[in-house]
């Protein structure tokens, strides 16, 4: 394909992939043919056998995480570029590649025994999200706006199938209906933007591809140390964060996240609330502080409002709210304000750093601090028989610590993660957000998420509340819940790791 | 430097933690080994806190004593001001231990290990020198707090918890981001952070604007109780099981004065300003409304509770005093108070308590003659509400009396009002012991002799009182035994403050001085 363009035009030559190139996306690679295995095996293998199809794509996808590990570019401190600059990798494209295979692996042991409860296809499922998780991989690193947008897309459509994926389910189809209207509103947005920054800087002297980050940064460094960057360009630029913002799922673009994240079957929920958020919080800080960065002054104090925003919209929206899953979307929110206050401290104060960790590893750290508490508390609201799932209410939880003591204690260790009390690393990860504010000396935003945090106290604690009272005598359902042993087993590790893992980060510091 | 009382140190903050790991980890463990592990936990630190301030040498030589690393890079470390207060703790400690495990309560492995992590937390914030460690212990305490609340209170203890978690939050995240702030404006790295270190290198930075002053002293503040952030404070008491009761009003709500004297008052100049007179004024609140309140209150533990509040004015005006005047005597007889009212407070909760097991109920109005049928409690009570009211011979007579020794050069009207308070807790502590212990007992009361003639006080409820009001008395005579650990680092305080005060806080010293 590349040898024939090569002889239409001589600049395709130099995009022809080398094959290192196809090694540094090995995992990618392996994800992707990990998804084809899953419909393999769904076609080939016997009924009695098809409870191998998961498991398949669990081991697939921890022995891909190993392998990122071994082969990433860990101990490099230089970022390595492939595929003639379309892809970009470093330590943190890294650290999220870890926080994408992660959240795909806990929504794999979530989704398993959801999906077979409710007479709905376990092979399609890990199939889509296998891609997606793919795709987010490659989005993560992607350092040109077609890989970008490519990348983007085919998650998105991805995720319209796994939004509606119990068919049979009014909620779940206008779940994803909603978002799918909304995520078309935010790829046109993201398109749009696009565009603009393309033409507007296609025509400036020495750039040669107007698409590629890389020169993106520097035309627009050029640009606005002479004072010259024209409007369009402005335009575009606001376009593409308000579209990075909608995946992000900021303020006002946040609109869409308590209908979709409630209707959407609950394993797709957390996938949703974990790897497409970590998407647009990281893509969010590789654009601006990357190609964005010489417009820090016109877009941190943008950003420095959406923080503010998104912080208070979060956490007063989820105070008036008393179905779970509807909770956990809007705290969903404040946790979107938390990183994007992290990504605004980078761009006021370059190299701002919070107890020797700089902020893209705080961002990484607190996306996976948010994934395990999240998926903490999944895993204790998938236990519960519910009719219906997008009707979550706190008083479903009612007794489940005498239920079952290791989901009450997994739902516990999840709400305190995210509600950031100590030593959960969840704490941890908000204590280094909260001290990179101070070091920028972002006064507003830091006020702003204490307040939130101050009252996300009152919503979590009324989830937990309700967990830990004794059942009455008119509650039906007070029988034991009983758990497989894999469940037990992770619960307990993403416990453990809630709990270590922020102390580990602080030692020695 | 000598390891060895570094490592009683670290073993005094850690065992009560380990304890209570293992004892939440293993809900299903016997009985009896429970108990005795347990006790262990408890027993412990109350041997070896009082040890390390026996051992206190002289701190001028090393400002931070029985330094040690400790476990995840926190390490260890005493400083005068703690030695007393990891002290206190411990037996407060002790003693709410003692009356734990003489409980019937459900999931009783658990419980004791939520109340060993209170206390483990809580010797871990005294026995740290160093500002994250602070937090992370201070937090660390207050979470089980919240839970033992929330699951074994008594009445209207729902409500109470979430009040308290809601309230306490806002003022822990006010003072985390002081604390930040702080380190940060002093430059120093977080690894580094100890209270010494950021008070030089805030004596070096340039002046923090008040609000940050105002961010540790309300955000901690509310920890204390300070006026009007004390709202949550005597429904939170009331509402615990009388451990937590024990451990929160006597013990927990120091660690927010010791940040509030070690970060505020030292080096924030939390006492200048408009600042200054906003302290004053809520000080003199805490002490004249709190106290009225007091004087209301018809219910024996809700009153301990409120008192527990009020108790607190005369702590802020010492801090305050300090400040303003640059003199170490205001701060040395705060801490002294600090220490003696842990005692004294943690006693009247577990007497308080002993009291409802025998009548039944905490109201006033229903009880009454209880002195001829349970002498030894009654005993004890009074001896408990004398050291309150600072009795000479108990330790809270060091420190009211400093307290109001150091404001004698402050205006009239201050004298006054402080001197008001005396008055103000004599009437309704004394009243309360006369409804409760003396005169005829009330019909109900008789109903219930009548029917279930009850005991005096156990062996385990005397031990417990006993160590306390015991350790109360020591100081009480012996009180070199605290001023010579605090002292120190009154003096060192006054100087960072000093540093830091501004011209005017300086005018109010009187020139006759």
């Amino acid at each position: 394909m590349i040898s024939f363009l090569a002889a239409v035009d001589p600049a395709f030559k130099a995009l022809a992939p080398r094959s290192a190139d196809w090694l540094t996306i090995l995992p990618e690679l392996a994800v992707a043919g990990l998804s084809l295995l899953c419909l393999l095996q769904a076609m080939l293998l016997p009924k009695s056998l098809r409870p191998l199809i998961p498991v398949t794509a669990r081991t697939g996808l921890v022995l891909v995480a190993l392998m990122s590990v071994v082969t990433g570019p860990w101990t490099q401190a230089a970022d390595v570029e492939s595929f003639a600059g379309l892809l970009r990798q470093n330590l943190p494209t890294d650290g999220v590649r870890a926080v994408f295979l992660l959240s795909a692996l806990l929504t794999s042991f979530l989704a398993e025994r959801f999906l077979r409860e409710r007479d709905a296809a376990v092979a399609d499922y890990h199939h889509v999200l296998l891609v997606v998780t793919a795709a987010f991989m490659l989005l993560a690193q992607s350092n040109h706006f077609v890989t970008f947008f490519l990348a983007l897309e085919t998650a998105a459509v991805g995720l319209y199938v796994l939004v509606g994926y119990l068919r049979r389910s009014a909620a779940s189809l206008e779940a994803g209906v909603k978002y799918l209207v909304a995520g078309g509103l935010s790829s046109a947005l993201l398109l749009m933007g696009i565009v603009l920054v393309y033409g507007a800087l296609g025509a400036v002297p020495g750039v040669t591809d107007s698409l590629n980050f890389t020169q993106i940064g520097k035309a627009l460094a050029a640009q606005s140390a002479a004072g010259a960057v024209s409007p369009l360009t402005l335009a575009g630029v606001a376009l593409i964060l308000g579209g990075v913002a909608f995946k992000l799922g900021a303020f006002p673009f946040h609109a869409w996240i308590p209908d979709v994240y409630q209707g959407a079957p609950t394993p797709t929920t957390a996938f949703l609330g974990t790897a497409s958020k970590a998407a647009g919080a990281f893509t969010l800080l590789i654009l601006a502080s990357g190609p964005f960065a010489p417009l820090a002054v016109k877009v941190a104090p943008l950003l420095a409002v959406g923080a503010v925003l998104t912080l208070l919209a979060g956490n007063l929206g989820a105070l008036a709210t008393t179905d779970v899953k509807r909770t956990l979307a809007l705290s969903g929110v404040s946790h979107a304000g938390f990183i994007l206050a992290a990504v605004t401290a980078a761009l006021v104060l370059p190299g701002v750093d919070a107890f020797g960790y700089d902020v893209e590893q705080v961002v990484v750290l607190y996306l996976l601090a948010y994934v395990g508490g999240t998926f903490l508390t999944a895993q204790a609201l998938v236990a519960l028989p519910a009719l219906e799932d997008h009707r979550r209410p706190q008083l479903a939880l009612r007794g489940l610590l005498r239920r079952s003591p290791l989901l009450g204690a997994a739902l516990g260790f999840g709400i305190g993660s995210l509600a950031g009390i100590p030593p959960s690393v969840g704490f941890i990860a908000k204590l280094l957000v909260l001290a990179l504010l101070v070091a920028a000396k972002l006064w507003w935003v830091l006020g702003a998420a204490l307040i939130g945090v101050a009252v996300s106290i009152h919503y979590y604690f009324s989830i937990l509340r309700e967990a830990v009272v004794r059942p009455t005598e008119d509650d039906e359902e007070v029988a034991p819940l009983e758990l497989p042993l894999g469940t037990r087993v992770l619960v307990f590790v993403l416990a453990a790791a809630s709990l270590v893992g922020g102390l580990y980060m602080l030692a020695g510091r | 430097m000598d390891t060895f009382p570094a490592t009683l140190l670290a073993l005094a903050v850690t065992t009560p933690i380990l304890v209570g790991l293992i004892l939440l980890a293993g809900r299903d463990l016997p009985r009896g080994f429970a108990s005795g592990f347990a006790f262990g936990g408890f027993a412990l630190p109350a041997v070896l806190a009082p040890w390390l301030l026996v051992l206190w040498s002289d701190p001028a030589t090393a400002p931070q004593q029985f330094q040690s690393v400790g476990f995840w890079g926190f390490g260890f470390a005493l400083n005068g001001l703690g030695a007393p207060l990891l002290a206190m703790t411990s037996l407060v400690g002790f003693a709410a231990g003692v009356k734990a495990l003489d409980q019937e309560v459900e999931g009783r492995n658990t419980y004791l290990g939520l109340i060993l992590f209170m206390l483990g937390g809580t010797l871990g914030v005294f026995g740290t020198n160093h500002l994250v460690g602070f937090y992370f212990f201070h937090e660390f305490a207050l979470i089980p707090t919240f839970v033992l609340t929330l699951f074994w209170g008594g009445e209207g203890r729902r409500p109470a918890a979430m009040q308290m978690a809601i309230y306490l939050t806002a003022g822990a995240m006010a003072s985390l981001a002081g604390i930040l702030i702080a380190v940060d404006a002093a430059g120093v790295e977080y690894g580094a952070a100890t209270f010494e270190n950021v008070a030089l290198g805030l004596q070096n930075a340039k002046h923090l604007p008040a609000a940050v002053g105002a961010l540790v002293l309300f955000g901690l503040g509310t920890l204390a109780s300070l006026f009007p952030f004390h709202s949550w404070a005597a429904p939170g008491y009331s509402a615990a099981p009388t451990p937590v009761s024990m451990l929160h009003a006597g013990a927990l709500k120091k660690f927010g004065l010791y940040g509030i004297i070690l970060l505020g008052l030292s080096s924030l100049d939390i006492t200048g300003g408009a600042l200054g007179s906003w302290f004053l004024w809520f000080a003199v609140a805490n002490v004249l409304l709190v106290g009225l309140i007091c004087l209301a209150q018809r219910d024996l533990k809700q009153l301990l509770s409120w008192s527990s509040v009020a108790h607190m004015g005369p702590v802020f005006l010492g801090i305050w005093v300090c400040g303003v005047t640059g003199q170490a005597d205001g701060l040395d007889a705060a801490a002294f108070l600090m220490v003696a009212h842990g005692l004294s407070c943690a006693a009247l909760f577990l007497l308080a308590n002993a009291v409802r097991a025998r009548a039944g109920t905490y109201r006033l109005d229903e009880l009454g003659g209880l002195a001829a049928r349970t002498p030894v409690l009654a005993a004890f009570f009074v001896a408990a509400t004398m050291a309150s009211v600072g009795l000479p011979g108990f330790g809270n007579f060091w420190g009211e009396v400093g307290v109001f020794l150091a404001l004698r050069a402050q205006p009239l009207w201050l004298q006054a009002v402080v001197a008001s308070t005396v008055v103000i807790s004599a009437v309704y502590a004394l009243r309360a012991v006369a409804a409760t212990f003396f005169g005829p007992a009330s019909e109900a009361l008789e109903k219930r002799w009548a029917v279930a003639p009850f005991g005096d006080l156990g062996w385990a409820e005397r031990a417990a009182a006993g160590v306390l009001l015991g350790a109360s008395l020591t100081i009480g005579f012996v009180p070199s035994l605290v001023t010579r650990s605090v002292n120190p680092v009154a003096a060192g305080v006054t100087t960072y403050s000093q540093h830091n005060a501004k011209a005017p806080a300086k005018a109010a010293q009187p020139a006759q001085r």
